[in-house]
């Protein structure tokens, strides 16, 4: 199994996710995550899907398929080599007045995360990185005792020097597809 | 094509609404929804009325002189209608429903039409936008019910969204790949008065949405380097080519380059079957040599269709050898299915013309005559049996009669099942436009209210629809539909008491055990005339010919029943899921 980011433009429209996702149903192809925001261009979203595949044929035929829809600007799919990509991820750790206190040191210079908040008897790190950096610092912090433990879909920039958005004139007159 | 089109309102114009400039009333949402109709030249409209879409109903009133509507006995029946008119006439065909079951019973022609690319605008009736979600009364989410069966929808809340929206629907449903569009009209938004004059422009582009009309320069040369090249070359077409308008351009291909072609179910009529490059039509029950020839080819020039699994059997073992030109304006649909060296991204017009100029003049005669010989072995095996004339009638003879008798000119309307391949088989298109068929859906109930479509879009030209006993009771309604109309439909019932499609399988396949394929029938001919339609019954082969003489003279709509060998087998045939080389022959 491979690992796919997909990235798709859209105008910004109502119903448009249920439009994208039921293209993945229909294939049974199970979305790992999903990420949804405006872009810097205003009424245009950009959607980042994540998908394990094994036959990339299959692939980029989704990606015709998604650029099918009407309101779909343009469609890009990476693998991970090709793009600068992180989640987030926030974890509510246990913190009681005679338990382990935890070690803020090792937290933010080994693992690169932050206490963003501290409760009485809990505070909430948080962890921004890639699912194994992620996972890392999950396996270290669990002895603590994870009360929550939360992880944001993708978001990735391709690695080549011009943005996505550039793809995107004005006025399309290409059905151009990027994988 | 190029000039917007602004039309601005007088008030003289219109009949009932008036427009004022300032300040004063404005068109209502279902008004404006009748003049998107009429700047987009809409001239027949199929629907059926009800809670949620009266308010347009209503406007519908002022404009029926303008905008013919013909009420269907069932929406299922709108929606074929909508399909029929459309696939004989390259127009829109247009739908009004009303929310709730109305758009439901919709689905049926709205996925027949996407999947065999049927430009339809459906306008389907909505509960107030206050209401949405609350599981109102007639409420049906159909934007959601229908995003996995149509080109676009749009939910339209506002009667001032009106103009836009409709001029993309329109625009959408027709350029490209046609397909339908879906329109969910809010009760409010109908019934409210639009806050600004009405303005239509015509849609041409989008920014979203823009469909490659002309193909790029360097694969029409790659295409016309592999063709050229070729030494047993050979033409696969499809629906596209009736769709792009494409015969005349199909035909000087051929001529010019003296390629044998074969057509898809879809594409039969898009070119003459007396011409000899034509070599028949191939597929599941297609003919023997266009079948098997698809093995022997060393270019496939497809045009138009999309390499269906009723076209390939199994895809993998399809034409293997073969190098690849694919012609095709939808790009989702190039490598989906079968690799193309070759693709051509593009109007099948365009692309014929601009491959004109770069093929060279051939001369195939001895690879065409591969195709005769295996003809022969198919005369022999099939078509002399289907034509024997002993025993009870067989649907062939009446099919080939008929295309006698009416010089293959007449447009043919078929439902789904046996007596839909022997139409095709023995019926002789001359003329496009003339095989209308459920292909990719394959929905049963289709024929009767798309032979009346069909004959409200061309009602110049004798429409005969050719329909089985089992289709014919899935929209019987519809009789009444032609009645009212006073349109001259002809139909012919071939009843063999079975639905035959189902039941050969069963023999075939299935050991002989016949699970609920035998129908007993009503009189059809009584229901006809209930329905003010006349007819009569024909199950002697001496009275066939005079039969059909009475059916085509009648200046009405007609009814004949021909009775039918019960247990007959179309072949050839390709079993589901096999390779075309294992195509049966008996």
């Amino acid at each position: 199994m491979t690992t796919y980011t997909i990235c798709v433009f859209t105008e910004n429209s109502i119903g448009l996710l249920n439009k994208i996702t039921i293209i993945f149903t229909r294939r049974r192809i199970n979305i790992e995550s999903l990420t949804v925001s405006e872009t810097e261009r205003k009424g245009i979203s950009r959607f980042t899907i994540v998908i394990k595949h094994e036959k990339r044929e299959e692939v980029e035929k989704l990606v015709r398929q998604i650029r099918k829809i009407i309101e779909v600007l343009a469609v890009f799919g990476y693998l991970n080599e090709d793009i600068v990509y992180n989640e987030i991820a926030l974890f509510k750790i246990s913190t009681p007045l005679n338990g382990k206190s935890v070690d803020v040191e090792t937290i933010n210079k080994v693992y690169k995360a932050w206490v963003v908040y501290w409760g009485l008897d809990y505070v909430v790190i948080e962890k921004t990185g890639t699912e194994t950096e992620i996972f890392d610092f999950f396996r270290y912090i669990k002895p603590h005792g994870i009360i929550e433990f939360v992880r944001s879909g993708r978001v990735a920039v391709g690695k080549t020097p011009q943005g996505l958005i550039e793809y995107l004139p004005e006025e399309i007159t290409e059905w151009e597809y990027y994988l | 094509m190029g000039n917007l089109l602004e039309i601005e309102l007088k008030q003289e114009t219109l009949v009932a609404p008036t427009q004022e400039k300032e300040g004063q009333t404005f068109l209502s949402g279902a008004q404006a929804m009748m003049e998107c109709l009429l700047a987009e030249s809409v001239d027949n409209i199929f629907g059926y009325p009800g809670g949620a879409i009266m308010p347009t109903y209503d406007a519908l009133y002022d404009y029926i002189d303008r905008i013919k509507h013909t009420l269907v006995r069932h929406e299922q029946g709108a929606g074929h209608a909508a399909q029929g008119y459309a696939r004989v006439s390259g127009r829109t065909g247009v739908c009004l429903v009303t929310s709730g079951p109305g758009g439901t019973n919709l689905i049926t022609p709205i996925a027949d039409a996407i999947i065999d690319c049927t430009p339809l605008v459906c306008i389907v009736g909505q509960v107030k936008s206050n209401l949405l979600g609350t599981d109102a009364f007639q409420e049906t989410d159909m934007i959601g019910v229908t995003t996995p069966v149509c080109k676009w929808n749009y939910q339209i809340t506002d009667p001032n969204e009106v103009p836009e929206i409709m001029a993309k629907a329109f625009f959408i449903a027709k350029s490209g790949k046609p397909g339908p569009v879906v329109i969910d009209f809010a009760r409010d938004a109908q019934a409210a008065k639009m806050t600004k004059p009405f303005v239509y422009k015509k849609v041409e582009k989008m920014v979203s949405y823009s469909p490659r009309i002309v193909p790029k320069q360097d694969q029409i040369e790659k295409a016309a380097e592999l063709i050229n090249k070729a030494k047993r070359p050979y033409i696969l077409f499809g629906h596209g080519v009736l769709i792009a308008d494409a015969v005349q351009e199909l035909l000087d291909f051929v001529e010019k380059t003296d390629i044998p072609c074969a057509s898809t179910l879809l594409g039969l009529s898009a070119m003459p079957n007396n011409h000899p490059n034509y070599m028949g039509w191939l597929g599941m029950h297609g003919m023997y040599a266009p079948n098997v020839m698809t093995d022997e080819c060393d270019v496939l020039i497809a045009v138009g269709m999309r390499f269906d699994d009723r076209v390939t059997g199994d895809s993998t073992k399809f034409a293997p050898q073969a190098r690849i030109v694919h012609i095709e304006i939808d790009p989702s649909e190039v490598d989906k299915i079968k690799k193309a060296e070759a693709p051509v991204i593009g109007d099948a017009k365009e692309a014929l013309k601009m491959l004109m100029p770069l093929v060279k003049k051939g001369d195939f005669t001895g690879w065409k005559n591969e195709f005769r010989k295996l003809d022969v072995k198919e005369y022999d095996k099939v078509t002399l049996r289907d034509l024997s004339q002993e025993g009870k009638i067989k649907m062939a003879e009446v099919v080939a009669l008929l295309s006698d008798k009416t010089n293959g000119e007449a447009c043919i309307v078929v439902d789904v099942g046996q007596h839909q391949m022997v139409t095709a088989r023995y019926y002789q298109f001359r003329k496009p436009n003339s095989y209308i068929a459920s292909g990719g859906l394959g929905t049963m109930g289709f024929a009767i209210p798309a032979s009346f479509g069909a004959k409200v879009g061309a009602p110049d030209r004798e429409v005969v629809g050719i329909i089985g006993d089992g289709c014919f009771q899935m929209t019987i309604q519809e009789l009444g539909t032609i009645a009212q109309s006073g349109l001259a439909v002809k139909m012919i019932i071939l009843n063999n008491n079975f639905l035959g499609m189902v039941r050969q399988w069963q023999q075939l396949f299935f050991d002989n055990r016949y699970s609920f394929v035998e129908l007993q029938n009503p009189d059809f001919i009584t229901i006809a005339r209930g329905f003010g339609i006349d007819g009569h019954t024909c199950s002697e082969r001496e009275n066939l010919s005079d039969s059909l003489d009475k059916m085509l003279d009648s200046k009405k709509a007609y009814l004949l029943e021909v009775i039918v060998e019960k247990e007959e087998n179309v072949f050839p045939m390709v079993p589901a899921g096999t390779s075309v080389s294992e195509i049966r022959l008996e």
